[in-house]
């Protein structure tokens, strides 16, 4: 990068606030999807929210991409760093600047961990609702990039259900505020089209999020059964009951060895579990979950372990949250894939699933968001192996086509980043692609906020409206100017 | 650049002549918006024919506003001069409920009740409760992102929207989002939708998630001597945990009124601790079956009425404070004032009678105690003439930019709903 420029650079974070050493900055080349690597030009690390502005607008100016980065634990390389541009590693703006407890808000910095947000209210029995399984680590500014879910968004929703405003450096380097904490700001919903960007937007400096009161029961149970099938029409039953669970997850027999070898949860042997909460006022909750271990129990489930502790419930989220990482205990890689499907199509996805298991050889371990129908098969491979690499990711992208054809989606909540743009137009068409690069015009003409993520091919941003030209009703001969 | 005036018939005959533009009339007293005629008006049989009706009107430069139900035509700036009133009427089905997967795809025409009720067959329901639902239509309720008490439990239609097929400005269909619940994958345009009054494309349909309809209701309504005495309760109730699918606030007379929708066992329960909550600040009543029924329809039919409406957004805390200044405003200007919303939320709607110009100054001084973020005063409904004095939608802070950026994008002429969205963009 030119010398000059990273003077500057510099100048606006100072001497310890910026990297420019090689080997320091192989530290920043991938996020958390490690197949994908690429060095930065350079590296800052902003101390505030006005040194965030002046990269960007030193950027700008300079016509440098820049990307910013969070806690870098996503896993579509959304965060994948530009080697001709600056990486703005955000982990310094890490502090919660105003808790509102009599409105339930809070507003932090982006740097703030997911699960630090909820700590931070604990004693005044309120969290922060969504809770991605990376939670330990993961960022809020990360999270509202990726619109996170995490187990409970089955009833909770998402990070976009959860931010009430931002403020934020528009690509030019102007500061925006967009919503606050009152609901209903007037104008367009840009809060609802900056969440789930993929930092291609804007970079946030200030969040104020949404809490909400603990409930006041949680039951948890974990239910085994001898198929996915069996499983799936469980969860479709607990649905079909009328029934919302904070969350209902299901893991398969790879999975279900993989965490046991890693954290011992004391599953049981099965084909599938299922894990279910409810949530809410006591009375809801025992009235309700009695009706979920029926219809578990007429499912076929053969086995019902009911959390009778907190350090019980723990275990049995431990041991889902654990899955991805787990997997490294069965097979020396993996690849973590990420679709989603209408639920009913679960037993159809899964047997397509299973005979690309038998075809490529390849074993399959499902963890679902199974409430929601979000997969996250996990396809093992040794990259000892010549071909199998290309193999996984072969059939990775295959199971995305199972969920496209099942109607569903090619992202739940890990994102398109780098990882997918390549398969946006299996899923949208060229319009409807033109219409989203449309609104990124509007943010970022001249395409420097974290170029080449979501989209396959970046989108020229013309000049409009156009030169003045005649009446097309004038044309048609339907009238003469009055 | 001066209008083109060309007469509804040529018009017509011009679209006749065009593959698929559909059903074209010229306009009728009716068709008038705060007075303004179109020069003619398209009610399309099919998405399809919509889709090619935009085509042809985008050829012409034709200016486009749309209706569903035409409940909300008072609603936004005042109207200006424009050419093709398009009307969504005719798209009125219930495209697909998915009652296993609880996502419903409805079209934008359709009437809400009209919906609730098809999706009621499998006790399900969009859990929106806006007012007017047997005329309000879907495309109508996400342009204005309108909710009603509802919204305390399942959110507004920005929360519930999962995906939506639009018209571009330029005759293009396009969609966003899915038949999913979860879906991250591209731009959320369905969101940028909600709200956006018909400015930036035009909806033809929408999916939702939906809510199973509950076994059991039970509504604790609570009557209060002052205003004042709400505050504590509300901050009381909200401190509970209770799980209310609505909690509003009514002024004049003051009253609470807290609904639960679940098992029979937990309302009971809940309702009863309302009760007790509630103490000796208000005398409480616990209403089911026939009368909780009315209690919810004779407040919803206190919104369907004409005059202004304005809808007042705080800190949840600063709601009832905010509403006693407002009182006491109203009462120096000779300004009738009633208020229903959404006490937990900091959200209400405030109805407001007297001459335009007191209406004018009690809503810019209300708007200099609200800077952008801390809460906003916008008038959703009025007569042309408050509308005129007034701007209805106050400050919108700093994103003013980005949002007429983003409308220069996907209508460079500017011809759908012309100066009718947020900040008159």
């Amino acid at each position: 990068m030119d010398s000059n420029f990273l003077a500057e650079l510099e100048r606006i974070v100072g001497p310890d606030g910026i990297v420019r050493d090689d080997a320091e900055l192989a530290t920043y080349e991938s996020d958390g999807l490690a197949k994908m690597r690429s060095r930065p030009g350079a590296a800052v690390l902003p101390g505030s929210a006005e040194e965030v502005q002046q990269v960007v607008r030193l950027c700008h100016g300079a016509g440098v991409p820049f990307v910013a980065r969070g806690s870098g634990t996503g896993l579509s390389g959304g965060a994948l760093p530009r080697p001709d541009g600056v990486l703005i590693v955000m982990t310094r703006l890490n502090r919660i600047l105003d808790i509102d407890i009599p409105n339930r808000r809070i507003t932090v910095e982006p740097g703030v961990l997911n699960l630090e947000v909820s700590q931070a209210v604990a004693g005044d029995g309120c969290y922060y609702a969504p809770d991605p399984s990376s939670q330990v680590i993961c960022s809020i500014g990360g999270n509202l990039a990726e619109n996170s879910g995490g187990a409970h968004c089955l009833k909770y929703g998402f990070t976009v259900h959860h931010v009430l405003g931002v403020e934020a450096v528009l690509p030019d380097g102007e500061m925006v505020r967009l919503g606050g904490p009152a609901l209903d700001n007037p104008g367009y919903d840009l809060l609802g089209v900056l969440v789930g960007s993929e930092g291609t937007l804007a970079v946030v400096t200030k969040v104020t999020l949404r809490l909400l009161r603990k409930p006041a029961a949680v039951k948890t149970l974990l239910a085994a059964f001898d198929s996915t099938e069996a499983a799936g029409n469980a969860v479709s039953g607990i649905i079909g009951a009328g029934i919302i669970p904070a969350a209902v997850e299901m893991m398969d027999r790879l999975t279900i060895e993989a965490a046991e070898a890693a954290v011992h949860p004391n599953f049981p042997q099965a084909e599938a579990i299922l894990i279910v909460e409810l949530d809410g006022a006591e009375a809801d909750v025992t009235a309700l979950f009695s009706l979920v271990e029926q219809v578990c129990t007429d499912s076929g489930a053969r086995e019902i372990q009911v959390a009778q502790t907190d350090a019980q419930r723990a275990r049995f989220w431990m041991g889902r949250k654990a899955a991805f990482a787990a997997m490294g205990r069965v097979s020396p890689s993996y690849y973590v894939q990420d679709g989603v499907i209408p639920r009913t199509k679960l037993p159809e996805v899964l047997a397509r699933i299973r005979s690309l298991e038998e075809e490529s050889g390849l074993r399959i371990g499902n963890v679902f968001h199974a409430g929601d129908g979000n997969l996250h098969p996990l396809v093992c491979y040794d990259d000892r192996i010549p071909g199998q690499p290309d193999l996984a990711q072969r059939v990775a992208s295959d199971i995305l086509t199972f969920c496209l054809d099942a109607g569903g989606s090619i992202t739940g909540e890990h994102g398109v980043g780098a990882d997918k743009a390549d398969q946006m137009p299996k899923m949208f068409s060229a319009t409807d692609l033109e219409a989203m690069q449309r609104v990124r015009c509007a943010f970022d003409p001249r395409n420097l906020c974290n170029p080449g993520k979501v989209f396959p091919t970046p989108r020229l941003c013309g000049e409009v409206p156009g030169p003045y030209r005649a009446h097309p009703v004038e044309e048609a001969g339907l009238a003469a100017r009055v | 650049m001066g209008r083109a005036a060309a007469t509804a018939e040529a018009l017509i005959a011009a679209g006749a002549a065009h593959a698929g533009v559909g059903e074209l009339r010229a306009p009728t007293a009716v068709d008038a918006v705060d007075g303004v005629q179109p020069r003619l008006v398209a009610e399309p049989a099919t998405a399809d024919r919509l889709v090619a009706t935009l085509g042809w009107a985008a050829d012409l430069g034709l200016s486009v506003r749309v209706r569903g139900g035409g409940t909300k035509q008072q609603w936004g700036a005042v109207a200006r001069p424009f050419d093709l009133l398009l009307s969504t009427a005719r798209l009125d089905a219930v495209v697909e409920h998915r009652h296993g997967d609880l996502t419903a795809t409805v079209a934008a025409g359709a009437p809400l009740a009209d919906v609730n009720a098809a999706l009621a067959r499998h006790a399900q329901r969009l859990p929106l409760d806006p007012p007017r639902p047997a005329r309000a239509t879907i495309g109508g309720i996400v342009a204005t992102n309108d909710s009603g008490p509802a919204r305390h439990h399942h959110g507004a239609p920005r929360d519930l929207i999962i995906g939506c097929s639009i018209v571009l400005a330029d005759g293009r269909a396009a969609k966003s989002g899915g038949i999913v619940v979860k879906n991250v994958a591209g731009y959320d345009l369905a969101r940028l939708m909600t709200g956006s009054f018909g400015t930036l494309a035009v909806i033809t349909s929408a999916t939702f998630k939906l809510a199973p309809v509950a076994g059991s209701s039970r509504t604790v309504s609570i009557a209060l001597d002052a205003l004042e005495d709400a505050a504590p309760l509300i901050a009381r109730l909200a401190d509970a945990p209770l799980t209310p699918s609505a909690l509003e606030l009514a002024w004049p007379p003051a009253r609470l009124n807290v609904r639960f929708e679940s098992v029979e066992a937990a309302v009971v329960q809940q309702a009863a601790e309302v009760v007790r909550l509630a103490g000796d600040s208000g005398r409480a009543g616990t209403l089911e079956g026939e009368a909780e029924s009315r209690l919810w329809a004779d407040y919803a039919a206190g919104w369907n009425a004409s005059g202004t409406l304005v809808k007042l957004a705080t800190r949840p805390t600063e709601l009832v404070p905010t509403l006693v200044r407002l009182r006491d405003a109203c009462k120096r200007d000779a300004v009738e004032m009633a208020a229903a919303g959404r006490a937990a939320l900091g959200v209400v709607e405030v109805r407001l009678r007297g001459s335009a110009a007191a209406q004018a100054r009690i809503i810019e001084h209300l708007r200099e105690s609200l800077p952008p973020g801390e809460g906003s005063a916008v008038v959703r409904q009025a007569e042309p003439e408050l509308r005129r004095l007034v701007d209805p939608w106050g400050p919108i802070g700093d994103a003013l930019p980005i949002m007429q950026r983003i409308k220069a994008q996907l209508d460079p002429a500017g011809r759908l709903n012309p100066g009718g969205g947020p900040g008159g963009v």
